[in-house]
């Protein structure tokens, strides 16, 4: 009886599981990435940016093939599958955010350059917790301290947000384009922490499904 | 011979239509496919067949009755039962056929009621006792269940719910399958250990057959129902007719599973209970033994002129 082994150790849960942890490394490593590229200034960094958010495309087909093929039960497939959605949208947006500063015509002004590194950082921390979050799924029943410091995190990024544009207004752009993709740029930075807190409310949702 | 043969019309039917009561909640929610749920379900049939044979012993001992008036009352068991699945009536097989023998029994004089005394009680008291022991689990379960990583909680429930649907499956073969093959079993026309395996063959037969639209449509139509909500249902009345089937009484999983989700469907909140279904359910609880008994009644008196 292999399925039966393969049942009660839950061998298709375990690759989709495997799946989501190298979905939301992908995130780690991208932020992680971009945070270099502001740091540096080396544009030529985010091109693994753009190259992780294919890998996750991938990752989210697959997750969402295993779920189809009957991992997990029906009563939490939406809501993964939702999580596997959400994780790739953070992808997007740093991999949008990332074509946004390669175009950045100017170079970012040192306070305002200084205060994105701090959100990329934050991001990077964001993520990390996210992943806790997500093994905790495995090992605990009570998630709430790991999605709290998301939430925390959350909050110091809009609050560096409203920094960033008290500076931002001051600045003169040379042009309708220029003001634009600089403005695209800073509303995707700061998105990234919004999106990683809906992945982490998901996670939470998934926690107190079964309860 | 033809009582045989009604015999094995009745367990080809339970094959068709409560394959659904054992794996439809696991086929609905994806815990197992639909061939791997046959395969289960005839392995513990037969297995229950094989082992149990109080319930088998009780309903042969119901009245004694000669081939002609058991082929009757066996064969009038058969067409009702047969009649109410192609109808989707919601009747117990255990009902048609005690209503059966009680009919032919009273005609040939050796009906023996202080028996059907006996089942008539274990009819009201196991839903009751299903309801009562289903929210005694969920209770139990759902606070064990909160105290687990999620993982490990949604494994546990899975594993949960092919366990009670083992527990059913067995129930099948040991209550279900037994008490169609009681009488035949008992007048000597079938040695036991062949009767279990013909009949266990014939159900699965049924299950392979017929059953996979019912159980497509008990899975989907039970799955709105949380995972823990149709385990306890389902393992309540695994344990109940278990318990029945011990003390050799013929009692019917649909109506323990049904009494299983009044009893969670109460602990969640008694408005959640549709009445109209319940009394619908009752009504054809006293509607099946009745009918069985007088078609039967009337029939072996005619042919008995």
């Amino acid at each position: 009886m292999r399925w039966l082994k393969r049942f009660i150790a839950g061998g298709k849960e375990k690759e989709v599981i495997e799946l989501f942890k190298e979905h939301i490394n992908s995130v780690k490593l991208s932020c992680e990435i971009f945070t270099k590229a502001i740091e540096s200034g080396d544009k030529g960094l985010l091109t693994e940016v753009c190259e992780l958010e294919k890998t996750g495309d991938a990752i989210r087909r697959d997750i969402a093939l295993k779920l189809y093929e009957g991992a997990f039960l029906p009563v939490m497939r939406g809501t993964l599958y939702k999580l596997a959605e959400t994780i790739d949208e953070i992808l997007d947006t740093l991999e949008n955010t990332a074509v946004d500063y390669a175009r950045l015509t100017s170079e970012l002004d040192g306070d305002v350059r200084e205060l994105c590194v701090k959100v990329a950082i934050l991001n990077t921390k964001m993520s990390v917790n996210l992943m806790e979050a997500f093994e905790a799924l495995g090992k605990e029943a009570d998630l709430s301290d790991k999605t709290i410091k998301i939430r925390t995190r959350e909050r110091e990024v809009d609050a560096i947000k409203r920094e960033i544009y008290k500076k931002l207004v001051k600045k003169e752009v040379r042009s309708f384009w220029e003001g634009k993709i600089l403005s695209n740029f800073i509303d995707g930075l700061v998105n990234v922490s919004d999106i990683i807190e809906d992945a982490a409310d998901l996670i939470q949702i998934l926690n107190v499904s079964l309860r | 011979m033809l009582a045989a043969i009604a015999a094995m019309l009745i367990a080809f039917s339970i094959g068709s239509n409560d394959t659904s009561n054992s794996f439809g909640i696991s086929v609905g929610s994806g815990v197992l496919s639909f061939r791997r749920a046959i395969s289960l379900l005839g392995i513990f049939v037969m297995l229950g067949a094989l082992t149990q044979r109080n319930v088998m012993y009780t309903v042969g001992s119901l009245a004694e009755l000669d081939t002609l008036l058991l082929s009757i009352s066996l064969f009038i068991s058969a067409f009702i039962i047969i009649f109410s699945n192609w109808k989707r009536l919601p009747i117990s097989s255990h009902q048609a056929i005690v209503g059966s023998l009680i009919g032919a029994g009273v005609v040939a004089g050796s009906a023996r009621l202080d028996i059907l005394q006996s089942i008539v009680l274990s009819w009201i008291i196991s839903p009751v006792s299903s309801m009562l022991l289903a929210m005694i689990i969920y209770s139990v379960v759902e606070r064990l269940i909160s105290r687990l990583p999620f993982f490990i909680a949604e494994r546990t429930t899975s594993f949960l719910l092919l366990l009670s649907g083992i527990v059913i499956a067995y129930n099948t073969g040991a209550n279900e399958l037994a008490t169609a093959l009681g009488p035949v079993v008992s007048s000597g026309y079938l040695d036991a250990t062949v009767a279990a395996i013909l009949g266990s063959i014939l159900l699965f037969a049924g299950a392979v057959l017929l059953s996979g639209r019912v159980v497509e449509t008990v899975g989907k139509g039970i799955t709105p129902l949380d995972a823990f909500s149709g385990f306890s249902a389902q393992m309540s009345a695994g344990m109940t007719v278990f318990t029945f089937t011990l003390i050799g009484m013929p009692v019917s999983t649909t109506y323990c599973i049904i009494g299983g989700i009044a009893g969670v469907g109460i602990l969640k909140s008694f408005s959640s209970v549709r009445i109209s279904l319940v009394k619908q359910i009752v009504l054809s609880w006293i509607v099946t033994p009745v009918l069985s008994f007088l078609a039967c009644f009337i029939a072996a008196g005619l042919l008995t002129l």
